[in-house]
């Protein structure tokens, strides 16, 4: 089966799967993880040194140097544009990236996107030639402005960052869908499988995860299933399924019936 | 010299960015370094003077979402 691959920014990407690289149970994990997923992109945040531990949390010594990847740096902690556009320039700075998560939370309980500072921080970092992807309320006017600002993909949460609710607004996720020319990454909120593909086969461009694998019983295990729950949402798709009807259809006709 | 690296006071001997980051034994390549709120490319260290009271970030990647 031919599989069309994802387009971002001009990049051509190996996988649909966007994986976050924080809160797994250690770097060997994380690395299987990474391998099963055949994630290309890999998301990360920006922190301050701990200069009394330096090596602690450092992410990018932990990966293994033999593949390459598409490097997603986030601003997360940002709580307004301006915090989120510093950020982006100390990650563009590392010289591994010019692709941005825009994240900006405003409110510490639900790590909810503030959709007016995304927007202006989206449209600065767009004209500072940033590819821009910002994470957003699942608003299908909000995604077109930010489409319309630049974006080079829109990533709308699911439900909050974490919470593994899945997709609350299956109907607002697809009309964002339906109305994008660029693609959307469901970000945030997925729980499993399911959720996976309930998100691609409302016609997602891909998903991007981290809690969900790396908190799982077996990260190694969820990363494989995840990927193929990508896969299928993916075909199911582009098959085309059935409409939804009320009555029964037989799948043999009457003709053939052969008792009377 | 006295400098405010990563919002901590600091006294250290160091001329330019590339011995503040070295003096902390950090790992050049993984660090990216703001000085007095200027971002600076790693090409520049050598070349960016530090002086009393500078106030310096010192970031990384780290894990995240």
């Amino acid at each position: 089966m031919k599989h069309k691959n994802l387009t971002i920014g001009g990049r051509e990407l190996r996988s649909r799967f966007f994986l976050g690289t924080g809160r797994y149970p250690n770097p060997y994990i994380q690395n299987e993880v990474i391998r099963v997923s055949e994630a290309d992109v890999l998301t990360f945040a920006i922190r301050r040194v701990n200069l009394e531990a330096p090596g602690e949390d450092a992410i990018l010594q932990h990966l293994e140097e033999d593949r390459k990847f598409t490097y997603l740096p986030n601003t997360s902690g940002a709580s307004n544009a301006d915090e989120a556009v510093r950020i982006a320039r100390l990650a563009k700075a590392s010289g591994l990236s010019d692709w941005i998560k825009v994240e900006i939370s405003a409110n510490e309980k639900t790590l909810l996107p503030d959709p007016l500072e995304t927007l202006k921080a989206t449209e600065t970092l767009v004209k500072e030639g940033f590819t821009v992807l910002p994470y957003t309320s699942d608003d299908p006017v909000l995604c077109k402005r930010l489409e319309e600002a630049g974006a080079a993909a829109v990533m709308p949460g699911g439900s909050p960052i974490g919470t593994g609710l899945g997709i609350l607004n299956p109907y607002n996720l697809g009309l964002i869908v339906e109305d994008a020319e660029v693609p959307i990454i469901v970000d945030a909120g997925l729980g499993s499988a399911m959720d996976v593909t309930q998100a691609m086969e409302l016609g997602a461009d891909g998903v991007l995860m981290n809690t969900p694998v790396a908190k799982a019983k077996d990260p190694v295990k969820m990363a494989g299933a995840m990927k193929m729950a990508i896969d299928a949402g993916r075909l199911s798709y582009e098959a085309g399924r059935i409409p939804k009807k009320k009555y029964a259809t037989a799948s043999s006709g009457l003709p053939s019936f052969v008792s009377y | 010299m006295k400098l405010t690296v990563n919002g901590e006071e600091h006294d250290i001997t160091a001329r330019n960015v590339s011995e503040v980051v070295a003096h902390f034994n950090l790992e050049p390549k993984l660090v990216v370094a703001e000085v007095d709120g200027q971002i600076l490319d790693r090409a520049d260290w050598e070349d960016a003077a530090v002086k009393d009271g500078s106030k310096i970030e010192l970031v990384q990647f780290i894990g995240g979402g």
